[in-house]
């Protein structure tokens, strides 16, 4: 009965037309095996691109992951003609940069003219894959016009900047930095170049507003990765979602005292030729909070690596489990009353944000999850990792005192095998067969029994693993309080929180994190607000399945790429459409689900996972970021380029009917039957390579070639359903 | 009131613009209502017009000769080459028509009654927040006596001044005040210097607002922040933003906060000091120091690291009138008019100006 209801929770989900705002964009390209070298139709030769973001070279935040994963393949693309523009400080220059001479004579004109001109400005090469050319601007030294260019500012924009605000103030003397470093370098080329300029972030949005406002031959594309009001209101506990668009934005951001900041950004949205930004939900926030909709989506990809071994990644997990377990046999010892080997790792990761990381609806859902493994008399046992960092007192005594237990019976059992071994050896010598019940003898036991002595525990196993600071009003610590997740033998979900990054020099869980990924069986990140979030998107590279929502730029990518996502290990729960009951009764079924799996199903179930890093690498994400490069540029030099804008599928929406030609993906639901035995097993056919070859078919083709401008033919449409579906057919027919 | 006839607050003007100053002082008191005597010291090139204003307010203006340290090398090194003329300070101990007095700097701004500072003894004064085993010598008292003005100028003679100024000599020759009497050692919220404070940001958000007075230490003085041509808006928003924007310099998490009480400060000089402030500048027909003299001093390389938000606070001259000066101060104060004026709709509609 009550499997039925969770199934009907489960289904409809995928008919649900996620966010009702088509953008731009179809499908064409055949396959993703083996990403055939894109067809780079753009004739780049006298074009520059320069990039430009605050997190060149200076990790303050998520947006440095971005661009220094993406450098490679754009230094792939644009080679001498790529440039990051950053802002200069030192003690990152002298750790991650190279100081060079500038390489391109009119950019080294115009670096000396801007140095003589009371700047400074640096050049060198950003020590990372790809070794992409940085420029870096001393912002601090250039504080001296401050003054003259906030009143520029306001005298062209009509927007000040509060005194208080040191971030605003550095993006203005960096917005007017990097909008004179184009400007010159524009005066410099004897053959004025096409300068393509990409600005991240409304830090470096000034100068996308400045090269509009003074006309630089130049052209602009603004991309954010989350909208500043987004995250404060999110940050606030609003409704946020079912308000989206009653907000009144000046108000909101002038009560929130980041008026100006917001101006900034809206600026840049406004004055840009292509605005984009790193997911569907993120574009809905955009539209409404910044109103402007985004030309295109340029998701966030990851290098992805890949093994020679087919199947290397199954072994690591094995690895990295194994060295869980460990841990886990320490922290509940003396209550190791379940299989380890029926034991599920689960975990959450990420900035301790209770709600917006989705915390509080995992923890409900454990709750709930513990009931129905209880009720159903499951074998599983459900160990979830909270992996949060929070203020602590370093590791409590009883974690560490678990380790060391376990360490000494370890140990005992290993003295003990030595003496029997050596009396084994003893007897065999003399050729003799051992008598079994000589083999050990009182002392043995003594030891024995003394470790198991030591081994007794009054209390229960540890929640948390550290000595918390804020113990009494720490959110999970109440939340575990209140919901009765105490890590009883009689609970079938173990709750652990482990609030420090995980590094390989703890003496408690000596894992850095991808190892601790891969050992576990499932990632959960049900956040609110997320606008791409990496952490699922490693767990996909590393093959393990993950747990993300509608409302994060990840699950939205998911779901409008697959057809049928939960079948490949990507679980997509609806925190949009539905209440915060609902969406906590959808997780329990996905986990129950989850904990449903046969070993086998699981390790098909990490197979499939692991192929769709394909999808989530830069090889393949980066060609979003190509056609924003070729939609600016058609825009901005309309006699040079064009780019044809794909307006025909926008009636085509992304709805989710599988292509009829499509064989239907592997279902899930044979696999989680509650009383599914392990014989049954053998009667599901699986191949490998057959079904690799199927998911080939199955990943939605994400973007059209863009065009070139002349006599090219423009991009011919066909009927995109057509063209795919017919190649499809062919591919399925040799199969 | 005989207690008072013999007491007397003693201030020093060398120059017009630091006329200005002196004014400020006299009405503070005034306006604190003071039981005791005012005197103001002028060097002899101080116009008469000024001499005139001061008259108005203070009960004694003393025309003093100049004394010069003469040092003028040591002088040059330190950078404040108008310090020399503040040697003309020791002859406040000439005044020996009073028993005791109070000396107050021309750059102070004295924010409530303060006679309680006659009940202190020769010499009591605040620790300089730069050295604190050493006074500042903007706020002292003292009792005029001949025989320690002669002793001082001797010392002044053999010894110089360590610093080129009048500081360096009262601390040489009153130098037991650190370690003697714990009593001649003034709170320091007598004299709080306006640009040292946020070095030790939490203390002064804990005590800042029970300041007495304020001290406008270093180049920068607030009569200097406005020219005769600008209206009553900047030179209140100027002053006030002195009274805690120097510290901003130093950036450090929750400086935006103001602390509390400097609001009414504000008020407070733009209501009396204003109308002076504009007599003292038309009828010395003197123009004070232009703020680009001001930004040159503040990009001196030692400065270069504190320029960053502090550095351009003033008005560029220019077409600025047109473009509506206050609203963009408000902006800076963090006061806009986000649902009206400055709503984003009237910004949108300038960018479009350019945008195709």
């Amino acid at each position: 009965m009550l499997l039925t209801s969770c199934y009907r929770l489960f289904y409809p989900t995928w008919s649900v037309n996620v966010l009702g705002m088509p953008l731009a964009r179809s499908m064409s390209i055949t396959s993703l095996s083996g990403l055939e070298e894109w067809d780079e139709e753009f004739d780049l030769e006298d074009a520059v691109l320069f990039e430009i973001a605050w997190e060149v070279a200076n990790k303050v935040g998520g947006i440095y992951t971005v661009i220094q994963t993406k450098a490679r393949l754009t230094v792939e693309e644009w080679g001498e003609n790529y440039f990051l523009v950053g802002p200069y400080v030192e003690s990152n220059v002298r750790t991650q940069v190279e100081l060079i001479e500038p390489t391109d004579p009119a950019l080294k004109r115009t670096i000396d003219k801007m140095n003589s001109s009371g700047c400074k400005v640096y050049f060198g090469r950003w020590l990372i894959e790809g070794s992409p050319y940085v420029v870096l601007i001393d912002v601090a030294f250039t504080a001296w016009s401050l003054d003259k260019w906030k009143t520029e500012l306001w005298n062209n924009f009509s927007i000040g900047v509060p005194w208080f605000d040191r971030e605003a103030n550095d993006a203005v003397l960096f917005g007017f930095l990097t909008a004179w470093l184009l400007g010159e370098y524009a005066a410099q080329c004897e053959d004025p170049p096409h300068i393509l300029a990409h600005f991240h972030e409304w830090l470096a949005g000034l100068g996308l507003a400045l090269c509009r406002q003074r006309q630089l031959p130049v052209a602009t594309i603004f991309t954010t990765h989350a909208t500043l009001l987004g995250r404060y209101l999110c940050a606030g506990s609003v409704d946020f979602y079912n308000n989206l668009a009653q907000f009144n934005v000046d108000k909101e951001a002038g009560d929130r005292q980041i008026y100006h900041r917001y101006c900034l950004e809206r600026t840049a949205a406004r004055c840009a030729h292509v605005f984009t930004t790193v997911s569907q939900i993120t574009a809905v926030e955009a539209e409404h909070l910044l109103k402007r909709k985004p030309d295109i989506i340029t998701p966030n990809g990851l290098n992805v690596k890949k093994f020679s071994a087919m199947h290397e990644f199954q072994n690591l997990h094995a690895q990295s489990k194994n060295r869980i377990q460990e841990f886990v046999r320490g922290h509940f010892y003396g209550h190791l009353d379940f299989n380890l080997d029926k034991c599920l790792f689960l975990f959450i990761a990420g900035r301790y944000e209770f709600s917006n990381k989705g915390a509080d609806i995992f923890l409900e859902a454990l709750a709930r999850l513990n009931y129905l493994l209880r009720v159903n008399h499951s074998e599983v046992t459900v160990v979830a990792f909270f992996i949060m960092p929070a203020r602590t007192n370093n590791f409590n005594v009883e974690t560490l005192k678990g380790q060391a237990v376990r360490k000494q019976l370890w140990d005992t059992a290993h003295l003990v095998k030595e003496r029997f071994g050596k009396k084994l050896y003893e007897s065999l010598l003399i050729g003799q067969l051992p008598d079994v019940s000589k083999m050990l003898d009182k002392e043995d036991f003594t030891m024995m029994k003394r470790a198991i002595f030591a081994t007794q525990r009054q209390c229960q196993p540890p929640i948390c693993t550290h000595n918390m600071l804020e113990d009494s009003t720490d959110p999970i610590l109440t939340c575990i309080r209140r919901i009765g997740l105490f890590n009883s033998s009689s609970d079938r979900v173990k709750v652990i929180f482990h609030p420090e990054f995980l590094s390989s020099t703890s003496p408690l869980l000596p894992m850095d994190y991808e190892e601790f990924v891969r050992g576990c069986h499932l990632g959960v990140f049900p956040s609110y607000y997320e606008p791409w979030g990496y952490t699922p998107a490693e767990c996909t590279v590393m093959g393990i399945p993950s747990i993300s929502t509608n409302l994060s730029g990840f699950g939205c990518f998911m779901e409008e790429h697959i057809a049928d996502p939960s079948a490949y290990g990507i679980y997509i729960l609806d925190r949009r459409y539905r209440g915060v009951d609902e969406s906590c009764n959808q997780l329990t079924s996905y986990l129950f689900q989850f904990c449903q799996q046969s070993r086998r199903a699981r390790i098909i179930q990490r197979n499939r996972t692991e192929r769709l890093s394909d999808l989530l690498d830069w090889r393949y994400l980066g060609r979003y970021y190509i056609a924003a490069r070729h939609m600016a540029l058609a825009k901005a030099f309309p006699d040079t380029y064009y780019y044809q804008p794909h307006e025909s599928d926008t009636n085509q929406g992304f709805r989710y009917p599988r292509p009829a030609s499509v064989p239907p993906s592997p279902s899930l639901s044979r696999h989680s039957s509650p009383h599914h035995s392990e014989a049954e097993e053998d009667d599901d056919r699986y191949d490998e390579d057959e079904e690799a070859e199927k998911d080939r078919v199955n990943i939605r083709q994400p973007l059209p070639l863009p065009s070139k401008k002349g006599p090219a033919v423009p991009y011919g449409l066909p009927v995109p359903s057509a063209n795919g579906n017919g190649d499809r057919a062919t591919k399925g027919e040799k199969n | 009131m005989p207690a008072a006839a013999d007491q007397a607050y003693v201030t020093l003007a060398t120059t017009d613009s630091y006329c200005m100053g002196a004014l400020v002082v006299g009405q503070c008191l005034r306006r604190h209502g003071t039981t005791r005597h005012t005197v103001v010291m002028v060097s002899p090139n101080v116009s008469r017009q000024a001499r005139a204003a001061l008259g108005q307010v203070f009960d004694h203006v003393l025309v003093v000769d100049v004394l010069d340290s003469g040092d003028w090398a040591h002088l040059y090194w330190l950078g404040r080459p108008e310090l020399g003329v503040t040697f003309t300070k020791i002859h406040c101990w000439t005044l020996t028509q009073y028993r005791k007095c109070v000396f107050l700097d021309a750059d102070i701004l004295v924010l409530c009654n303060v006679d309680e500072l006659f009940e202190r003894e020769e010499l009591s004064a605040a620790p300089d927040p730069g050295w604190p085993d050493c006074f500042n010598s903007g706020v002292f008292v003292f009792r005029p006596s001949l025989d320690t003005h002669a002793r001082l100028l001797e010392h002044a003679r053999y010894h110089g001044s360590f610093d080129g100024g009048d500081q360096g000599l009262l601390n040489t020759f009153f130098s037991d005040w650190a370690v003697k009497d714990i009593k001649k050692h003034l709170p320091f919220v007598y004299n709080l210097s306006a640009n040292t404070m946020y070095t030790y940001l939490p203390a002064y958000q804990q005590y800042g607002h029970n300041a007495k007075i304020v001290h406008f230490v270093g180049l920068v003085k607030p009569w200097n922040l406005c020219s005769a041509s600008q209206t009553s808006l900047p030179i209140n928003s100027q002053l006030e933003e002195f009274v805690y924007q120097c510290p901003s310099q130093q950036q450090s998490p929750g400086c935006g906060e103001r602390p509390k009480g400097t609001e009414d400060r504000a008020l407070l000089i733009d209501d009396f000091t204003e109308p002076l402030l504009r007599e003292v500048t038309l009828g010395t027909d003197q123009r004070p120091d232009p703020p680009r003299q001001l930004r040159e001093t503040h990009t001196k390389p030692e400065d270069v690291s504190t320029v960053k938000d502090g550095g351009a606070k003033h008005n560029a001259p220019g077409p600025i009138e047109e473009h509506e000066p206050e609203r963009r101060w408000l902006w800076e104060e963090g006061h806009i008019d986000y649902l009206g004026k400055d709503s984003f709709d009237n910004i949108q509609k300038k960018l479009d100006r350019f945008l195709d």
